[in-house]
């Protein structure tokens, strides 16, 4: 190398490092400063006035410490860093500094040591960025998150859990608590079908409405769940299924609204319009057979008086036709009392009492005396029990059952009446509503005319009559009555006969509370 | 149609009868009246070999055993009866049943009258016209 060409490329180095000098100072982005062994400033360029507000002049000279905080001196965060720098080579740092006006930015800080040939520490050179407008984002963007987080933290209506893929609890909400009963502790890391009745764990509902979550990206569904404490609630379930950037099920929502007061009502609701509509259309049979039946002897008496005016001087005739008419007029006043009695039982809850049937039977015999003698009849019975109930009601009970068995009687009537202690699951015909648990099954046994299977439920209907008038008299409204008592006692009666061979009559009542 | 005039009454009631049976002996002691207690007894009746089919029957609605209607369905089922006119005789017209008898095949439904007259007029007239 010639001593031209190493004069040439001195000049080279020296405009070279002009050049990077120049392109230091006019960087805008970056303050980067120059700093002595001590931190005492030396070199300023565009980016650090612009960001920190000092011109050249007035910062060459002084200590770097100047854009921190006072909160900073406290650690001697300035010292630190250098001393990090000095020991490692280079120290970055992020945090709030301080302006020329005195405002804040947020830094990204790094120092690195300069050092000399023999490696020992001249100086260091800062490069400082501010980064407040990200800061700022992050900060909000946080702040958004953790009040978005406690928010549904803090929803006390709606528990709002958050499940993992296979359905393991991860979050818990203090609406979730006061619905289910769990505290966070107890339930985060168990699966979701704690919740669930055992019927419908058996049936898969857990995973199927996962799965259903995760094809259709949503699953709902209301049923019976279960708390901590074993009590069941109505709940209203939406389970969304939550996905990752490239569309994979990553985990689910899980949102549950208790809605058993409303389950509640809506239940008692249906239970009121269904005993409603059982009351209009009872309502509606009682009127059309009320008008049917009361017409009839209506329509008599004044055939029979048309009759007896014609007829008026046939002596013998008139009289005939005066005792008809007389016996019409006593059938309508019997029908008028057995509907006003009928209406009446469906009208009014009775009042309950410990009622002793062995005293209803023995007032009922006392009332049917004369009939019994008239008729040879004979009624054996053995001890009846004690139930709860309405004297009076058991009473006509009583009487209409046994006037049934003495009317309906070719030879003299032999009536057996006897109890058990039955199961619901034992008697058979009972209708779906009838509830669970102990029934006294009180038998009534007849010797008479009986029926034919056919009419077994027929019987009880409200002026069905199995027999012609001309042969046994009757109202057509005992045995309705009869299955209003028991129904109103919250019991079930039935009937088994034979033609010809006589009847029997089955009373269920309820052994428990009627309430 | 025979020349004496038959006729068959079905009803529970014992007095109904009377007077259905007061009112055609007054229209025509000729007529040939025949009473049943209910549809199980005419149905047995009318089914008996020997038994000549009647001209026209009245059926009551309500009665035991087997309701008028069950019985209208019983006697359309014997073949004799063909030809024979049957009404229903009720109480009360509730339109339900009306209908119901009508698609069976009853001619009528007469409410049983209050006035005896009236249940003249009735029978007079279903007596002196022919088949509709």
């Amino acid at each position: 190398m010639g001593v031209g060409e190493n004069r040439l490329e001195l000049r080279s180095i020296a405009t070279q490092g002009n050049l990077y000098r120049r392109m230091i100072e006019e960087i805008q982005d970056y303050a980067i400063i120059v700093l002595d062994k001590n931190g005492f400033i030396q070199n300023w360029n565009k980016g650090a006035e612009k960001i920190k507000q000092y011109s050249e002049q007035e910062i060459i000279g002084k200590h770097f410490s100047i854009f921190y905080l006072p909160e900073d001196f406290k650690d001697n965060l300035p010292q630190r860093l250098l001393k990090r720098a000095e020991d490692t080579g280079v120290a970055s740092q992020e945090g709030w500094r301080k302006r020329k006006d005195g405002s804040r930015f947020w830094g990204s800080i790094t120092i690195t040591a300069i050092h000399d040939e023999n490696k020992n520490v001249i100086g260091f050179c800062k490069v400082t960025r501010d980064l407040t407008d990200r800061k700022e984002a992050e900060d909000n963007l946080r702040i958004s998150e953790e009040r978005y987080h406690q928010m549904i933290a803090e929803v006390q209506d709606y528990a709002i859990i958050l499940l993992s893929v296979d359905g393991v609890i991860e979050n818990w909400n203090a609406g979730a608590e006061k619905i289910k009963g769990y505290s966070s502790e107890e339930i985060i890391g168990r699966s979701f079908q704690i919740f669930y009745t055992s019927e419908d764990r058996e049936k898969g509902l857990p995973w199927h409405l996962l799965s259903t979550a995760k094809e259709a990206g949503r699953a709902v569904h209301e049923g019976w769940r279960v708390r901590k404490n074993g009590s069941k609630f109505w709940g209203s379930i939406t389970i969304t299924a939550l996905h990752n950037k490239s569309g994979t099920v990553i985990g689910f929502s899980k949102v549950t609204r208790d809605l058993t007061q409303q389950k509640i009502a809506e239940e008692k609701l249906a239970e009121y319009t269904a005993e409603l509509e059982i009351q209009n259309s009872e309502l509606e049979q009682f009127a059309y057979v009320a008008s049917h039946d009361l017409q009839e002897p209506l329509r008599k008496i004044q055939t029979f008086s048309d009759l007896i005016k014609e007829n008026f001087d046939d002596r013998e005739f008139a009289e005939k036709y005066l005792n008809k008419l007389d016996l019409s007029a006593k059938r309508m006043s019997e029908l008028v009392r057995s509907l006003l009695n009928y209406s009446r039982l469906s009208k009014d809850k009775p009042d309950v009492t410990e009622v002793d049937l062995n005293a209803v039977l023995r007032e009922v015999k006392l009332d049917f005396e004369l009939l019994i003698e008239e008729k040879r009849a004979t009624i054996a019975n053995e001890p009846l029990p004690k139930v709860q109930g309405n004297h009076m009601q058991l009473g006509q009970l009583f009487s209409n059952l046994i006037s049934n068995s003495l009317k309906f009687s070719k030879e003299a009537p032999c009536i057996t009446i006897d109890s058990k202690i039955v199961e619901r699951s034992q008697i058979t015909n009972a209708p779906k509503n009838l509830t669970n648990g102990v029934y006294c099954l009180i038998q009534f046994k007849d010797n008479g005319i009986g029926f034919e299977k056919q009419y077994r439920d027929k019987i009880f209907s409200l002026f069905q009559r199995l027999h012609g008038k001309q042969h046994y008299a009757g109202t057509g409204i005992g045995l309705a009555l009869c299955k209003k008592i028991v129904e109103n006692h919250n019991g079930f009666i039935s009937a088994e006969g034979e033609l010809g061979k006589g009847a029997v009559f089955y009373v269920y009542l309820p052994v428990v509370d009627l309430r | 149609m025979s020349e004496v005039k038959r006729c068959l009454i079905i009803d529970d009631d014992p007095d109904d009868q009377e007077i259905f049976m007061m009112c055609v002996k007054n229209l025509d002691n000729s007529i040939d009246c025949k009473t049943s207690g209910d549809g199980v007894e005419a149905i047995a009746l009318l089914g008996s070999d020997g038994e000549v089919a009647p001209d026209y029957i009245f059926i009551d609605v309500n009665m035991p055993r087997m309701n008028g209607i069950e019985c209208l369905t019983e006697i359309r089922k014997i073949e004799k009866l063909n030809d024979t006119r049957i009404f229903m005789y009720s109480t009360t017209a509730e339109e339900k049943r009306v209908n119901e008898s009508k698609k069976l095949g009853a001619e009528d439904f007469i409410v049983k009258p209050i006035r005896m007259s009236e249940l003249k007029e009735k029978l007079r007239h279903i007596f002196q016209s022919s088949v509709e």
